[in-house]
């Protein structure tokens, strides 16, 4: 029989050993190649150029920093939208939980959050068609106004990404934050109910406290995605009209394999790792956290 | 009494409507994949079509199979090989008491959060070396890469609920790691192993950003398939809707599986059902 260490050993090293060369090296050599003038296509020609590419991106690039005010423009508003109308709905579905049906429709609900993001942006361009879409049609039967190519425009184009993001995720928050408020205990509610509380005081003295540490689970866990989101803006507005839907991956994307400059998407690349980084510590923090709790704050 | 009925079937219809509202985009594309190019167009539009029209399908299938079946490939190959690194791991971070467990399971889990635009350009080099690129191979790899710290992490959580007594009462009588693992830990877990299985597919089955940097042609998964279409200049909606449904068939069928570990999924284990 292999000894006690060499058992553990064969547990976890080969994991560790993966992840070092498929996960670790390429974010290293993100790093690394972020200080070279390079390109793509030929790179035997790369030269070292220090701290350039980044002083370019945030100093003087007419785009990146577009492009960093617009990933966060769609994820703060993506995120709000989702915590509000999550919350609505997870009490919706909260108090009629002991209704049967409520279950199949909270199935159906959930849907959209494993659909290929990809799938999710083609349904809603599929829609948003100004000549065949739907949506155009409601539009002018009911409201009578003109279609118009919704993606073409920078306000609408902004306001559809953000729908559609939201669209996909809201169900997310809303199964989040109903299994935070399955976590309150019944006592709470016939305490309040004693004493004669109405439905405000129910929810900003015992549901809102009581879920706040999932809120954040679910605003930190969305904040990662977000940061980078791409399938979407790829297939509906692939950053248009002008920069007005240009989010931080989708800049790296272009940058890096349309003009190749791997150099000055390399440290795009890096500015995107460290943001994710510092929000990635707070996540893990929490995560465990949450964790260690039960689910209880 | 009666005001709690009324209360109910006023909450019942809000939540029906709220149903609505995340269904009717998936089953309108449902609907326009049994458009023809005539239906698509018109106006009033064909609120139900004719559902024994199924050419864009045929036409998609016949042109896309390949690309279907390398989809199918990657998904599955990069599910199971997750599971091949990612059991044994979470077994060994959840009951060997070593320094620095912790430290490594943070470690682990924040791999996960890492962008995946941030590897893609090295990983693009390192595979082009290794003349790797535009292969299922690759794909299978960075996949693996990607979904073992979510695949830990969770299956992590399930072996936390397998009784240590059970654990400590068979190293007493001699068994090896090994036999505990494959005997005790993997038969209790048999659940939620099934969970992690699902949820790596689906993570599989929906990726598009490294496919689209790694694949030129052989090697292209569906998804880059479908979006190929819609670069078109004249992009036939049928045929695109088709394809969309064929790509959602399996998250939603899986979605059905999940149900109830879905938020516990989606936390990494951290929120509990």
């Amino acid at each position: 029989m292999l000894s006690e260490k060499i058992q553990k050993l064969l547990f976890i090293l080969p994991t560790c050993l993966f992840l070092l060369i498929i996960s670790i090296f390429p974010f290293l050599y993100s790093v690394y190649l972020s200080f070279f003038q390079a390109k793509l296509t030929k790179m035997h020609k790369k030269f070292f150029i220090g701290w350039e590419n980044y002083y370019v991106l945030l100093f003087e690039d007419d785009v990146f920093p577009t492009a960093i005010k617009n990933t966060f423009v769609i994820a703060f508003s993506s995120i709000t939208i989702e915590i509000i109308l999550g919350f609505i709905m997870a009490k919706i579905f909260f108090e009629i939980r002991h209704i049967k049906f409520s279950n199949t429709l909270r199935t159906i609900t959930i849907m959209p959050i494993m659909l290929t993001p990809l799938c999710v942006g083609l349904v809603f361009l599929y829609i948003l068609n100004p000549t065949l879409g739907i949506f155009s049609y409601i539009l002018e039967t009911v409201f009578g106004i003109e279609p118009f190519a919704y993606l073409g425009l920078s306000l609408p184009a902004k306001i559809s990404v953000i729908a559609i993001n939201s669209w996909q995720w809201t169900p997310f928050m809303m199964i989040l934050l109903l299994a935070g408020l399955m976590t309150v205990p019944n006592e709470q509610y016939e305490a309040a109910k004693i004493d004669g509380a109405n439905w405000f005081h129910v929810m900003t003295k015992i549901e809102i406290p009581s879920i706040l540490s999932f809120v954040l689970l679910g605003i930190v866990l969305r904040l990662i995605d977000c940061i980078r989101l791409f399938d979407i803006i790829y297939i509906t507005t692939r950053g248009g009209p002008g920069i007005s839907t240009e989010v931080m991956a989708f800049f790296t994307y272009r940058t890096e394999f349309r003009s190749f400059q791997i150099g000055s998407g390399s440290a795009s690349a890096v500015i995107i790792l460290i943001i994710s980084l510092i929000v990635t510590t707070i996540a893990v923090t929490l995560l465990r956290r949450v964790e260690k709790n039960e689910g209880l704050s | 009494m009666k005001a709690s009925v009324r209360k109910n079937v006023i909450l019942l219809f809000l939540a029906t409507l709220i149903t609505f509202v995340f269904l009717a985009p998936n089953l309108w594309m449902l609907f326009g994949s049994f458009k023809n190019q005539n239906a698509m167009f018109a106006l009033p539009p064909v609120w139900i079509p004719d559902f024994t029209y199924i050419k864009n399908f045929t036409i998609m299938l016949s042109e896309s199979y390949r690309y279907l079946i390398n989809s199918i490939i990657v998904t599955i190959c990069s599910t199971i090989v997750s599971l091949i690194f990612s059991l044994p791991t979470a077994f060994g971070l959840t009951f060997f008491k070593f320094k620095g467990r912790y430290f490594l399971a943070d470690w682990i889990l924040s791999t996960r959060m890492l962008p995946p635009v941030a590897a893609a350009v090295p990983l693009f080099i390192l595979f082009k070396y290794l003349n790797l690129l535009d292969s299922l191979f690759a794909l299978i790899i960075v996949y693996t890469a990607f979904n073992i710290p979510f695949a830990v992490w969770v299956s992590a959580s399930f072996f936390k609920k397998i009784p240590i007594d059970l654990i400590e009462a068979s190293r007493i009588e001699g068994a090896s790691w090994f036999h505990i693992f494959l005997k005790i830990a993997l038969p209790l877990s048999k659940g939620g192993i099934a969970t992690v299985a699902i949820f790596v597919f689906i993570f599989s089955w929906n990726e598009f950003l490294i496919a689209l940097f790694f694949t030129v042609s052989e090697s292209r998964t569906f998804p880059i398939f479908i979006s190929a279409q819609v670069s078109q200049a004249q992009i036939i909606w049928g045929n695109v809707a088709a394809a969309t449904v064929i790509q959602s068939i399996p998250p939603i069928l899986l979605t059905i599986f999940l149900q109830k570990n879905i938020v516990s999924g989606l936390t990494l284990g951290a929120v509990k059902n």
